[in-house]
């Protein structure tokens, strides 16, 4: 018994892709390799630590723990998805900055990503709720308060 | 991490998701993949085929019947259980516990039936389902059956799913007048594996009529006949229930590791036993 191969249909960020997929292909490693969007990082490889955090179908999942062939006819939106290099940032992305949100910036996209469904179904969330929503995102720096304020500053909730 | 080499099939129809499991003696079943994936990284199983079933519509829905009884598509996720205005209203507190599993990644994609297939042993449903009374619909190239949340936990990580076979829907019974549901769980974080775990279905009427306590957190989910024998005709008070659960931990064997032994986890089981019990006689509904 081996592999199997798969064509399946993709949209990334409003861009469909058409692509052949094998069974055993994790979607980040068709986001990373076969698409080169490299801002979905691999941290874990193990659905514990979030960096790999995408939007599929507006929910939150981890693409280390969902097979490629699975995204077939899905919807992903990745932190490329957020804004262009040539754009302004997206409004999390500036709430981030201006809350020096990051420091090594490893579990960023993940934490955006995250941050983006909470707001999607809840635009005014609490604090508790902000850190209810990224618990399953880890910050190696630990630097979760900046984290928590920068999300509600782009929700409009920071005291 | 490269998964190992399998074969990737998406069955159309429950049919032939068990045609395929029939036709191939190394398959598995693949729902929300949130530990089979982790399995599969690791070797720790080496499947020829991979029969997924998260799409399935007939494993998708979550249907009440007349008397408030629910039946639940084995391919449901935590979500979906979270914010269906059945399981809300028919089963507040199984909703109220699926919108706190582990995180918002993990509950869009997880699923109510590869939870119970896997049979950790520290999972939250294995103990609810037995204290609810539900029973699992296990369908195979024969046909189906149904069998008792009781009588399906067989040890940790076996079920009485058999190989060919596949659930499809979980049932849970209508709750009672009076009946309400309380689990508790010890955990050394939030984010830890739990140490111990209770649930508890009550019915109390200004005294307890009925009790149902399940222990969790052994090698399978354990029913504690002689603490719901103490707590009939009793009043819900602190004191009734905590003596009712110096009688708890029968059959209840948890094993020791590194997060804590066993005589600690039995201990602490009994103090679970009490918290479920006086949390469903005071749920809010």
């Amino acid at each position: 018994m081996g592999d199997s191969a798969h064509p399946i249909t993709v949209t990334v960020n409003g861009e469909r892709h058409e692509r052949t997929v094998l069974g055993r292909q994790l979607l980040v490693h068709l986001l990373r390799d076969a698409l080169a969007l490299k801002g979905t990082h691999i941290g874990c490889d193990s659905g514990n630590c979030g960096a790999c955090t995408v939007v599929c179908d507006g929910q939150a999942i981890k693409s280390c723990m969902m097979l490629a062939v699975q995204a077939d006819g899905r919807a992903i939106e990745t932190v490329e998805g957020l804004s262009g290099p040539l754009e302004p940032p997206d409004p999390l992305q500036a709430a981030f900055t201006r809350h020096h949100a990051l420091q090594c910036g490893y579990c960023t996209p993940g934490m955006l990503m995250a941050a983006r469904t909470l707001l999607a179904e809840n635009p005014r969330p609490t604090q508790d709720e902000v850190r209810r929503a990224i618990k399953g995102n880890v910050c190696r720096c630990t630097g979760y308060v900046n984290i928590v304020r920068a999300i509600q500053d782009a929700a409009g909730t920071l005291e | 991490m490269l998964l190992p080499a399998f074969e990737y099939a998406r069955p159309e129809s429950v049919d032939e998701a068990l045609a395929e499991l029939g036709r191939h003696r190394n398959a598995r079943v693949l729902a929300g993949g949130q530990t089979l994936l982790n399995a599969l990284k690791l070797r720790v199983v080496q499947p020829d085929v991979l029969v997924d079933v998260s799409r399935l519509e007939e494993l998708r829905g979550i249907h009440a019947g007349g008397d408030g009884g629910l039946r639940i598509g084995a391919a449901v996720t935590y979500d979906e259980l979270a914010g269906s205005p059945l399981v809300r209203e028919h089963h507040p507190a199984t909703a109220a516990m699926s919108a706190r599993l582990v995180d918002r990644q993990v509950r869009a994609r997880g699923t109510i039936g590869g939870n119970v297939c896997l049979a950790d042993p520290t999972s939250n449903f294995p103990p609810l389902l037995v204290a609810l009374g539900a029973s699992l619909s296990v369908r195979g190239p024969d046909g189906s059956r149904d069998v008792a949340a009781e009588d399906f936990f067989v040890a940790p990580y076996l079920t009485a799913v058999r190989p060919g076979e596949l659930l499809v829907e979980v049932r849970l019974p209508p709750l009672a007048s009076g009946e309400r549901v309380g689990y508790e769980s010890l955990q050394l974080g939030t984010d830890s594996w739990a140490l111990a775990r209770a649930s508890a279905l009550v019915r109390c009427n200004g005294a307890i009529e009925h009790a149902r306590v399940v222990l969790g957190c052994g090698p399978v989910p354990v029913r504690q006949p002689a603490m719901e024998a103490a707590l009939r005709g009793r009043a819900a008070t602190t004191e009734a229930v905590e003596a009712a659960a110096e009688l708890a931990g029968e059959d209840f064997e948890p094993p020791t590791d590194v997060h804590a032994s066993s005589e600690y986890r039995h201990a602490m089981g009994k103090v679970m036993a009490a918290r479920a019990v006086l949390a469903a006689t005071r749920e809010e509904r």
